[in-house]
C-alpha cells in the first residue's frame, strides 16, 4: 500500500482542481477508497478548490438560456408523469408523422420497410473484431446524410459497463444542435450522452448504459440538450 | 432542492434562479466567451435535472454540487474544443467586460465573496496562482501546465498542494 500511496503523493491537489486525465482520475478515485492519507488530504484541501468558482465576478447569463432550459425541463417533467416508456412502434410513429393514423402492425411493416430501404440506400455491414476482453464493432453509416464518416464502438467485457463509441468524418450541425447517443433494447431506446464534433468530424463519447442484452447503438442529431426519444432516424447504428 | 429531485420543473426554476448566474459566470470565466459559456451552462444544467437523484446533501452544499458540475462541462469543453485556443490568448480580464448589475442584497454580498476569494488567491506566490488559474480555470492538465512553463511535473503538483493549502489557511482565517 506504501508504493502505492508514494505513487499518488501530490495528486490531490491536481485532482480537486481538475487537472488529472480521464484515465488518471479514474485511478486515483479507486487508490482513494483504499489510502486514509489520501483522502484526508482530499477533504482538507477541499474547501479551498471549493471556494474557487466564488471568485469569479458575476456576469449575467441572457434570459434566453433560462427560456430554452425550461422549455425541455417542462416537456421532460411532463413526459415522465406519462406511461413510462412507449413502444417502439409509437416511436417510429413519432418520427414519421406520416404513419400516424396508420394502425400499429402496419406502421411497423413500414418502418421495416423504411430501414430496408435504409440499407440497401447506403448502410454499410457491421463486423466485429477483438479479443475477449473487448470487441470493436463497425458501425452501419447512412451513406446519403454522411459520406465520409466511420464509426465503431469499443465495448469492454461483457458489455456490463457500457462502451466507448468513436466517429471520425461525421458532417458538422448547425448552431443548436447536438448529436445524440442512444441505446435500443427491444422496444425501448434509452437516451444517452449528447456530443459534439470536432472541425474534422471527429467524436468520442461514453455510451453508459448496461449493454448486455442490448440490440444496438445508435446516434441522431437532436437539439441541443438532447432528447428524450430521438427525433430522426440514425445516422449510424453499431448492432450488438 | 426537494421539489427539483420530485421532478417539479418549479423547483428547478428556483435552483436555476439562485444559482444560474454563479454556474454562467463560472463558465464565462472559463471560455472567455459568451455563446460557448451559454452552451456550457445549458448542458451543466440539464445534466442536473437529468441527475438529480444523485445529489447528496452530506457530501456538499447544492451550490458547491451544481458549480462541480459545470466546472466539469466546462473543461470537457475547452479540452475536446476551439475554444483552448482562443482562451491561451486572452488569460486575464475577462470578468470585467459585462458584468451583472449589482441589483439585490444577495448580488452584493456574493460580489464580496467573490472579492474576499479573489484576495486569497492573490496573496499565494505568483507561480503558484498561476499553476492554480491555469488548472481550475484554464482546463489544462498538469502534464500541460508543465509543458507550457517548462516546469517538471512534480514542481506542478507541489505548487497546487502549497496554493491550495495557504488558499484554506487564508479562508479559515478571513472568515474567523
Amino acid at each position: 500500500m506504501s508504493g502505492e500511496h508514494e505513487r499518488y503523493e501530490d495528486t490531490a491537489a491536481p485532482y480537486l482542481l481538475g487537472a488529472l486525465s480521464e484515465l488518471e482520475r479514474q485511478a486515483f478515485e479507486s487508490h482513494l477508497e483504499r489510502c486514509t492519507d489520501c483522502r484526508e488530504e482530499v477533504e482538507r484541501l477541499r474547501p479551498a478548490a471549493d471556494a474557487l468558482p466564488r471568485s469569479v465576478t458575476p456576469v449575467a447569463p441572457p434570459p434566453r438560456l433560462k427560456t430554452a432550459l425550461m422549455e425541455v425541463v417542462e416537456r421532460e417533467a411532463r413526459a415522465e408523469q406519462a406511461p413510462a416508456r412507449r413502444p417502439l412502434g409509437e416511436r417510429l410513429r413519432a418520427w414519421l408523422p406520416s404513419l400516424s393514423g396508420v394502425p400499429p402492425a402496419a406502421a411497423w411493416v413500414s418502418a421495416a420497410f423504411l430501414l430496408a430501404l435504409g440499407i440497401a440506400g447506403g448502410f454499410g455491414i457491421s463486423k466485429i473484431t477483438g479479443g475477449n476482453s473487448t470487441r470493436t464493432v463497425q458501425a452501419s453509416i447512412d451513406s446519403a446524410r454522411a459520406p465520409e464518416a466511420s464509426a465503431s464502438l469499443r465495448i469492454y467485457g461483457n458489455g456490463e459497463n457500457g462502451a466507448l463509441l468513436r466517429a471520425h468524418g461525421l458532417p458538422p450541425l448547425p448552431r443548436g444542435r447536438v448529436y445524440q447517443a442512444w441505446v435500443k433494447q427491444g422496444s425501448e431506446i434509452v437516451p444517452q450522452s449528447t456530443f459534439d464534433v470536432g472541425r474534422d468530424g471527429g467524436a468520442a463519447t461514453a455510451v453508459v448504459e448496461d449493454l448486455r442484452g442490448a440490440d444496438a447503438v445508435m446516434v441522431t442529431s437532436e437539439p441541443r440538450g438532447g432528447s428524450m426519444a430521438p427525433t430522426e432516424q440514425p445516422i449510424l447504428q453499431a448492432k450488438l | 432542492m426537494q421539489l427539483v429531485q420530485q421532478g417539479d420543473p418549479r423547483g428547478f426554476e428556483l435552483l436555476y434562479d439562485r444559482h444560474g448566474g454563479a454556474a454562467f459566470s463560472l463558465a464565462y470565466r472559463m471560455t472567455g466567451n459568451r455563446t460557448a459559456a451559454e452552451d456550457v451552462a445549458q448542458e451543466a444544467f440539464l445534466s442536473i435535472w437529468r441527475s438529480r437523484l444523485r445529489y447528496q446533501p452530506e457530501r456538499g452544499s447544492v451550490r458547491t454540487w451544481v458549480l462541480g458540475i459545470v466546472h466539469n462541462r466546462a473543461i470537457d469543453a475547452l479540452r475536446r474544443s476551439l475554444v483552448h485556443e482562443r482562451r491561451r490568448t486572452s488569460a486575464e480580464g475577462l470578468e470585467e467586460r459585462q458584468e451583472a448589475p449589482e441589483r439585490t442584497d444577495v448580488e452584493a454580498a456574493r460580489r464580496e465573496e467573490a472579492r474576499h476569494v479573489q484576495s486569497a488567491l492573490e496573496t499565494l506566490p505568483e507561480e503558484q496562482r498561476r499553476t492554480i488559474e491555469l488548472a481550475y480555470f484554464g482546463g489544462f492538465s498538469h502534464s500541460q501546465i508543465a509543458e507550457m512553463l517548462e516546469t517538471p511535473i512534480g514542481t506542478v503538483k507541489g505548487r497546487m498542494r502549497l496554493g491550495l493549502e495557504k488558499m484554506r489557511q487564508q479562508l479559515v482565517e478571513g472568515f474567523a
